[in-house]
């Protein structure tokens, strides 16, 4: 029986084969694709590196909904208006205004409106806001370091790098594309400027607290700001809590006169230890020394409390002059 | 791991934008779905945008959603997330359960996960808050007082005992036996 199949199935394949000789072969892939490709190929690299391309130049887009998904991801309630216009940067404005007034449109209806106004509102909310913040978190911290960390916090940038990431990138109207960080950053500002017109500046508070004030968490704050001469600082804290004199003093040392050298210093106040810090030399150590002094006069140590990311200022706490 | 791994990207699990600390924010930004409106392969893909697309719309009003027919061409996912990464997914001959599981998947990650490999299970930016090691740490109280140079501290921690050591110390083994042995003697001839 078996046998039988076998045959039949032979003749059939001898049928099949004697059908292909007198009809064209069959190909799976076709014979075009491979020069089509690479000659495509060979265009693009002619061509040479191009720019990325505008997300909202793209067929599937509707700038309408992408604006109320942004309000709608971020928990917040925008005038859609309001946030159409902190999109909408200044030159971009304005080479809108030129092409409607070459197509003849009327001087009336030309007005394009741009965020500059609202960037200075929501520059201003964010900078109250943010030396509020510190203000009530690092009460101990002198107004130098206020400083230093409010212009890390508002450098551009960090706002750029939170911009980018809440989707900013794609809906900014600029004349180019990427934008570049300082209209990231701009954009920011206007979105809290657009936040506290349409929904009251205490929304816009909680937005620069969820979104700029958290850059700060396990963050190093030496890093963002060191006293620039230690010692002196110390000094002049010293005498105004009338703590004596701070005198350095050698608690230890390793490695005298060799590469390896360490020494440990302490600095001493009315015999009180105020702070230790190695180094390897003498005057590196004292003032290793003298900023883990003011690490705790200021409370600034790796092991400190936590920010608290969840508080509710005041308005009152917060100037707005 | 295998060698398929080797040139996975590899990095540590990470929220961008410390997202979660102040509030959470959905990354998944804006998602497209590619479909043919007659091919039997997106059979699934038609049935879900008939019946759940509505409902998934609502519930995430930040997520923008676009449906792209297209003819004769295999119906495919493709998410946009906020950190700028875009994961393409073909959805071929899937029901429409499988894509809403699959769409839950994107709407709870920030980047194509199974492209990752992960180095660790967690991350932080601050290892140590004891600060480093020095010469100078859990020192022990003799060695502040220590005038060098110092006989008892340079000797090396683990001398083996020599050959000569341990003859003697087995010499005064045995004549410490020998002693008892003696004083045993004694102490019975005197209880005669």
């Amino acid at each position: 029986m078996s046998f039988l199949c076998s045959a039949a199935g032979l003749l059939a394949r001898v049928k099949l084969l004697e059908g292909s000789t007198t009809e064209q072969t069959r190909r799976n892939i076709k014979r075009w694709v491979s020069p089509t490709l690479r000659e495509l190929a060979h265009r693009q690299k002619k061509l040479g590196p191009q720019k990325p391309e505008r997300r909202a130049g793209f067929v599937e887009w509707n700038q309408r909904s992408e604006l109320f998904a942004f309000s709608q991801r971020l928990g917040e309630s925008f005038k859609v208006s309001q946030l159409q216009r902190a999109f909408t940067e200044k030159s971009f404005a304005q080479r809108e205004e030129d092409r409607r007034r070459q197509l003849g449109i009327e001087e009336s209806d030309l007005q394009m409106p741009h965020n500059s106004d609202l960037v200075e509102k929501g520059q201003h909310i964010a900078h109250a806001y943010v030396e509020a913040f510190l203000q009530h978190q690092l009460p101990k911290v002198p107004n130098d370091g206020h400083h230093a960390i409010t212009s890390f916090l508002l450098s551009t940038e960090t706002l750029a790098h939170v911009s980018s990431h809440l989707g900013t990138k794609d809906l900014i109207q600029s004349t180019v594309y990427p934008p570049s960080a300082e209209s990231l950053a701009k954009s920011l500002y206007a979105v809290i400027g657009a936040l506290a017109s349409s929904s009251g500046i205490e929304k816009a508070f909680l937005f620069v607290r969820d979104f700029i004030c958290t850059q700060l968490n396990q963050r190093d704050l030496l890093e963002v700001w060191t006293p620039q001469d230690p010692i002196q600082l110390l000094e002049n804290i010293c005498q105004e809590r009338k703590l004596g004199e701070a005198e350095p003093r050698l608690l230890a040392d390793c490695g005298k006169n060799t590469v390896l050298g360490a020494y440990q210093v302490g600095i001493y106040a009315n015999r009180q230890l105020l702070g230790k810090g190695f180094g390897e030399d003498l005057k590196t150590a004292t003032e290793t020394a003298a900023i883990d002094a003011l690490q705790s006069f200021f409370d600034t140590r790796d092991n400190r409390r936590p920010f608290d990311f969840s508080i509710h200022l005041k308005p009152k706490s917060v100037r707005l002059d | 791991m295998s060698n398929s791994h080797l040139f996975l990207k590899s990095g540590f699990p990470r929220a961008p934008l410390q997202n979660g600390v102040g509030r959470y924010v959905c990354q998944l930004q804006r998602i497209t779905l590619k479909f043919c409106k007659n091919n039997g392969s997106s059979r699934g893909m038609r049935d879900f945008i008939e019946n759940h697309l509505l409902d998934f719309a609502k519930e995430n009003p930040g997520i923008v959603v676009y449906v792209k027919p297209r003819r004769h061409r295999t119906p495919v996912l493709v998410a946009e997330y906020l950190n700028g990464e875009r994961e393409w997914m073909s959805c071929r001959n899937n029901t429409q359960e499988e894509i809403s599981k699959w769409i839950d998947l994107l709407k709870t990650q920030n980047g194509n996960s199974s492209s990752l490999r992960l180095r660790k299970m967690w991350h932080t930016e601050v290892p140590s808050i004891q600060g480093p090691w020095t010469p100078f740490l859990l020192r022990s109280p003799e060695a502040t007082g220590q005038t060098y140079p110092n006989a008892e501290a340079s000797k090396p921690l683990d001398t083996p005992q020599t050959a000569t050591e341990k003859l003697i110390e087995l010499f005064r083994q045995q004549q410490l036996e020998a002693g008892e042995e003696a004083h045993d003697a004694l102490n019975k001839k005197r209880a005669e």
